[in-house]
């Protein structure tokens, strides 16, 4: 696997923390899910559609400076392996690409940072709840196979918000 | 001595690389991400678009509920964490430097270059800050505002006041409210934001 080191990419221009050349903030859980419950609570389903999107442009935009900074990673292969690095370097969980093509697929997630605080916050949930994943996925395999936002739709066909064993995505080019 | 912001900035950068075996980032008593904050802007931004003119009250006041209600957890954790304990706490010598303790780890985590101007012990609190990701969002999206935007760092100056005045936690909670009398956004030369006694506490109190 491509060795994506943080500690090169990670870093200050003096009160900003850089990641890739962009600006990105520290925030935990309770943030997160307050975000997420303030979404859902008050906009239903635009809300959910709110931070999917929030989500996929901006790694769109991050993972794209990424791939930029880093022109020997060539193979989709690599492109992928480094996704779930990144992943799990911004302490976002673990990614699985375990069958994914440009013309969809499927990724999982055995841990994620969205269900850490869900869970720890407010308990199992009826619904999927996974949102932030749904949308940085399509924003990174639209990066990966040049694609234009809003090329990959993304269901969470398990969820363990909801108790599942792990969370199941289902990727398809619409 | 000093609250000495580069020592916890450093502690957190140094933490921030610590991954356990999810994939999730403990650090200071709270799981920590890092994500961009054109994702933060435009959740906040948007919400506030979506919930129409009519809302906009109330979708500014739910945006810093959710940033006040954060502020108190998460630097409740902070200050009862290892890492605090061992980096924060030598330089802690009065009740105010646990707050300009606070405001360098949320300069550490990004949020803006945080600068305490002025404690009055247990009734206000002045923080000025001339960078914060949400007055720069703002403008680079939209322009100009009409109103203040940093409901983020608004909430959490709060939340400051209410752990180290508000009695204990959770009973504190909402003790305080801040204003932003000026911000960035809408053309002020700083973003400043005053924290005093709030004069609507939450409701089961």
């Amino acid at each position: 696997m491509h060795e994506l080191k943080l500690g090169d990419e990670l870093g200050r221009k003096g009160h900003q923390v850089i990641l890739g050349g962009e600006s990105v903030a520290m925030h935990c859980h309770h943030y997160n899910i307050n975000l997420q419950k303030m979404l859902e609570d008050h906009l239903g389903t635009e809300g959910v559609r709110l931070m999917m999107e929030a989500a996929e442009m901006a790694n769109y935009s991050g993972f794209r400076a990424i791939l930029r900074q880093y022109p020997r990673v060539k193979t989709l292969k690599s492109k992928l392996e480094m996704a779930a690095v990144m992943f799990q370097n911004c302490g976002l969980g673990i990614l699985h690409f375990k069958s994914i093509r440009p013309s969809g697929g499927v990724i999982v997630s055995p841990s994620n940072h969205h269900v850490t605080g869900w869970l720890a916050k407010h308990g199992r949930r009826e619904t999927a709840g996974c949102h932030f994943v749904r949308g940085w996925i399509a924003g990174a395999l639209e990066a990966i196979y040049r694609q234009p936002l809003g090329h990959y739709a993304i269901e969470e066909t398990r969820c363990k918000m909801k108790r599942d064993q792990e969370c199941v995505f289902e990727v398809k080019a619409r | 001595m000093a609250i000495d912001g580069t020592k916890i900035t450093h502690a957190v950068m140094e933490g921030s690389r610590i991954r356990e075996s999810k994939g999730i980032i403990p650090l200071f008593g709270v799981y920590l991400s890092l994500f961009s904050t054109q994702y933060y802007n435009q959740l906040s931004f948007d919400f506030e678009k979506r919930m129409g003119p009519r809302r906009q009250d109330e979708a500014k006041n739910l945006l810093i509920s959710a940033a006040h209600e954060c502020g108190y957890a998460t630097f409740e954790g902070i200050r009862n964490s290892y890492e605090w304990e061992q980096v924060v706490v030598p330089m802690i010598e009065s009740r105010e430097d646990e707050i300009r303790g606070f405001a360098a780890v949320a300069v550490a985590f990004g949020w803006g270059d945080l600068e305490i101007v002025e404690i009055i012990p247990g009734e206000t609190l002045r923080i000025r800050v001339n960078d914060s990701y949400e007055a720069r969002g703002y403008l680079e999206k939209y322009g100009r505002a009409k109103s203040e935007k940093c409901y983020m760092l608004r909430g959490v100056a709060a939340a400051f006041m209410d752990l180290s005045y508000a009695g204990d936690y959770p009973d504190g909670y909402s003790t305080f409210a801040a204003e932003e009398p000026m911000c960035r956004a809408k053309g002020d030369l700083y973003c400043e934001f005053l924290a005093t006694k709030s004069h609507h506490p939450r409701q089961d109190d």
